[in-house]
C-alpha cells in the first residue's frame, strides 16, 4: 500500500522514534533548566 | 484600548467570519460538510489540531498558572507526543478505513449500538459543557475591559462563532484555523517580547530568568512522586498520557479535525507534528507568564488583579480594611524589590552566600506578602461570598492592558480572541456532527436525504451554540480556566478511553459488559473526585483502568455469547 510510506522521512518508525526522541530531549532540558536556575 | 487597537481586533475578527463564510460555501453533503471532503493536507490538519486545543483560555490563564504557581503545569503535557505516536500507529488507520465520520460510529462496527450512543452522549454533555467555557474566557475579558454586561458579551461572542461554523461546517472551521493559528503565534511571540524589554533596562535577560528561578517560577521539571500533587513528571507521562489519548483519540473536536485527511499519511503527519512542537509552545507560553512575574518584580502588582472585585471592596464597609492590606502590600513590594536588587549584584558578583541570604530574605518576603493577599481573599469574601476570588486568570490580561504600546494591545486581544474562536468552533462542529451522525441519523431518521442531514446539522450547530452560551453564563465561578476545562474532561475522559481500548485491543468483550465497565469506572472517578484529594490528573487513570477491569471481570460473568456473536465483534 502506498500510504505506508511517509511523505517525508523514511518511515513511519522513523518518524515514531523522532518524536519520542524529541520528547526526551525536551525532559533532559527542562530538567536542566529547573536545576541550572532554581 | 485606543483606536487603533479597536481597528486591529474587528479588522481581524471580520476577516476570521468573512473568511470562514468564503470558505466554507457550497456544501450539499454530509462528507463536505462534516469531513471537507476528506481532502485536506498535512500542514491545514496540524494547525487545525493545534487550534482546536489552543482556546483563549490556554493563553489567558497559562501564563497566569506561571506568575502564581511556576512552570510545572508543563508537565501536564509530557504524555502529548507519546500519545500522538500510539494514535498514529494504531487509531488513525482503523478510522480511516471503515471510513467513519464520527469516531463513535466505530464503536458501533466493534461493539453495538448502545455502547456508540452512550459514548456519543457522553461525549456531548462533556464537550457541551467545555465549548461553553472557551466562549466565557474572551467574555470575561472584554467585560472586564469595556465595563460590559458579561452575559451580553457572551451572547455576541458566541454568535460570531456559530455564524461561520453553521453556514460553512467543517471546510470553514479547519482553514480558519490556519489564520486563526498563525495570530495566534504572532500574538504570543510578539508578547513575549515586550515582557521581556519591559523589565528595566539595567537587568539583562540572563539575569531576568535567574531571578524567575531563584523565586520558584522555573520549576519545569519535577521528579517527586506524589499523587495529591497535580503537576509531576509521573502525572503528566501516565494522567497526562490518558487524558490527551482520550482528548485526541476519542474526542469528536479532535477526531474530526484528522478525519478531513486526504489518506492516512495526511492524517497522521498532522498529529506527528503536533507531538513535536505542543510541549515547546505550552513551555513558551508559560515562559511569558514566568517573565511577567519578573517584570512585577520592579513594577508594582495590585494586591488583586480582579479590578471588577477590587472595586466592589473599595466601596464596601471593608473598604478601609483592604486599603490597609493594600499598604502592607505595598510596603513589602517595596522591600522585595530592593532584596531582589541585592540579589541580583549577588549574582553579578559570583557571591553566593549573599546569593543565598538575598533569595532567603526575598523567599521570607513572598510569604509574608502571600498571607497579606490571603487576607485580602478572605475579606472579598466577607463582603460578597460568591465574589470570584481566583484572579490567576486576569494577570496576564492586566499586563497587557497596562503596559503593552498601542497597536500591540489589539493584536494580542486578536490572538486572544482568535484562540477563543478556533476552539469553540471545533466544538459545536463536533457536537453537531456527533448529534447528527450518532443519534439524529442512526436513531431517530436513518432515512432523510443528505441535504435534510446537513440542514439538520447547521441547526444543531446553533442549538449547541446557544447551550453553550449559556453554560458560560454560569461560569463565573469555577477558579482557574484552564484547570476548570481539563479537570471537566478528566471526570469523563478516563471512561470513555476505556470503551476505546477495549474496542480497539480486544476482540472477546462485548457491548455490555463495556457499557457496565464503563459506568463502574465513572461511579469511581466520582467517588475519588468528590471524597478523596487525589490530584485531578490521576482520575483519567482511575476512569480508564477501572473501566476496563471492571468489563473483563463483567465479560466473565455475564452467560456466554453464541460463537458466531463473538466472531462478529472481534
Amino acid at each position: 500500500m502506498t500510504d505506508d510510506r511517509p511523505p517525508i522521512g523514511r518511515s513511519w518508525s522513523t518518524l515514531y522514534i523522532a518524536v519520542l526522541v524529541n520528547l526526551a530531549v525536551l525532559i533532559i532540558i527542562f530538567y536542566a533548566f529547573t536545576r541550572y536556575f532554581r | 484600548m485606543s483606536r487603533l487597537d479597536w481597528l486591529v481586533l474587528g479588522a481581524t475578527l471580520g476577516f476570521i467570519v468573512a473568511y470562514g463564510l468564503w470558505k466554507g460555501r457550497r456544501q450539499r453533503n454530509l462528507d463536505s460538510y462534516i469531513l471537507a471532503d476528506r481532502k485536506l493536507q498535512w500542514p491545514t490538519i496540524a494547525l487545525s489540531i493545534m487550534a482546536t486545543q489552543a482556546s483563549a483560555i490556554t493563553f489567558l490563564s497559562t501564563p497566569g498558572q506561571a506568575f502564581a504557581d511556576g512552570m510545572r503545569f508543563v508537565q501536564f503535557y509530557l504524555g502529548l507526543p507519546v500519545a500522538m505516536v500510539l494514535l498514529s500507529m494504531f487509531a488513525v488507520p482503523i478510522f480511516h478505513r471503515l471510513k467513519v465520520y464520527t469516531a463513535y460510529e466505530f464503536l458501533e462496527t466493534r461493539f453495538d449500538v448502545k455502547t456508540r450512543t452512550l459514548t456519543a452522549v457522553l461525549f456531548l454533555i462533556q464537550r457541551g459543557l467545555s465549548t461553553g467555557l472557551t466562549i466565557y474566557a474572551p467574555a470575561l475579558i472584554v467585560s472586564v475591559l469595556l465595563g460590559w454586561n458579561l452575559y451580553v458579551t457572551n451572547l455576541i461572542i458566541g454568535t460570531l462563532v456559530i455564524i461561520y461554523t453553521a453556514t460553512g461546517g467543517t471546510k470553514a472551521v479547519s482553514w480558519t484555523h490556519v489564520q486563526q493559528m498563525l495570530i495566534i503565534l504572532g500574538g504570543m511571540a510578539t508578547a513575549l517580547i515586550i515582557a521581556i524589554r519591559s523589565i528595566p533596562g539595567d537587568i539583562s535577560f540572563f539575569e531576568a530568568v535567574r531571578v524567575a528561578g531563584r523565586m520558584g517560577r522555573l520549576n519545569a521539571i519535577d521528579f517527586s512522586f506524589d499523587l495529591t500533587t497535580n503537576y509531576t513528571f509521573w502525572s503528566g507521562m501516565v494522567g497526562g498520557l490518558m487524558v490527551a489519548l482520550s482528548y485526541f483519540g476519542c474526542d469528536q473536536s479532535q477526531v474530526q479535525r484528522y478525519l478531513t485527511g486526504e489518506t492516512p499519511a495526511e492524517s497522521r503527519l498532522g498529529l506527528l507534528f503536533n507531538g513535536l512542537v505542543k510541549v515547546p509552545m505550552q513551555f513558551f507560553i508559560l515562559f511569558v507568564g514566568a517573565m511577567v512575574f519578573v517584570f512585577y518584580q520592579f513594577v508594582a502588582p495590585p494586591l488583586f488583579f480582579n479590578t471588577a472585585e477590587r472595586a466592589k471592596i473599595g466601596v464596601s464597609r471593608f473598604a478601609a480594611d483592604y486599603a490597609e492590606l493594600e499598604d502592607a502590600h505595598r510596603a513589602n513590594f517595596v522591600q522585595k524589590r530592593q532584596h531582589v536588587r541585592e540579589l541580583v549584584t549577588a549574582m553579578r558578583a559570583d557571591d553566593a552566600p549573599g546569593a543565598a541570604a538575598a533569595q532567603a530574605k526575598v523567599r521570607a518576603i513572598q510569604t509574608r506578602d502571600a498571607a497579606t493577599r490571603k487576607a485580602a481573599i478572605d475579606l472579598i469574601k466577607r463582603n460578597d461570598a460568591t465574589a470570584d476570588v481566583s484572579d490567576t486568570n486576569y494577570i496576564f490580561l492586566s499586563f497587557v492592558l497596562r503596559f503593552l504600546p498601542i497597536g500591540v494591545v489589539g493584536l494580542v486581544m486578536a490572538a486572544i480572541f482568535c484562540a477563543s474562536m478556533s476552539s469553540t468552533a471545533a466544538g459545536l462542529n463536533a457536537l453537531s456532527s456527533t448529534s447528527v451522525v450518532d443519534i439524529y441519523k442512526r436513531l431517530i431518521n436513518p432515512n432523510a436525504t443528505e441535504t435534510d442531514y446537513v440542514r439538520m446539522s447547521k441547526w444543531l450547530t446553533v442549538f449547541w451554540g446557544g447551550f453553550a452560551i449559556a453554560f458560560a453564563m454560569y461560569a463565573t465561578r469555577l477558579g482557574s480556566l484552564i484547570e476548570a476545562v481539563n479537570k471537566l474532561g478528566s471526570y469523563f475522559y478516563g471512561t470513555i478511553l476505556a470503551i476505546f481500548i477495549l474496542a480497539f485491543f480486544t476482540k472477546t468483550v462485548g457491548g455490555t459488559a463495556t457499557c457496565l465497565g464503563a459506568v463502574v469506572g465513572e461511579a469511581t472517578v466520582l467517588y475519588f473526585s468528590f471524597f478523596t484529594k487525589l490530584a485531578w490528573l490521576w482520575w483519567n487513570v482511575i476512569g480508564c483502568v477501572v473501566g476496563i477491569i471492571a468489563a473483563l471481570l463483567i465479560e466473565r460473568l455475564l452467560p456466554d455469547r453464541e460463537p458466531d456473536e463473538v466472531a462478529e465483534a472481534a
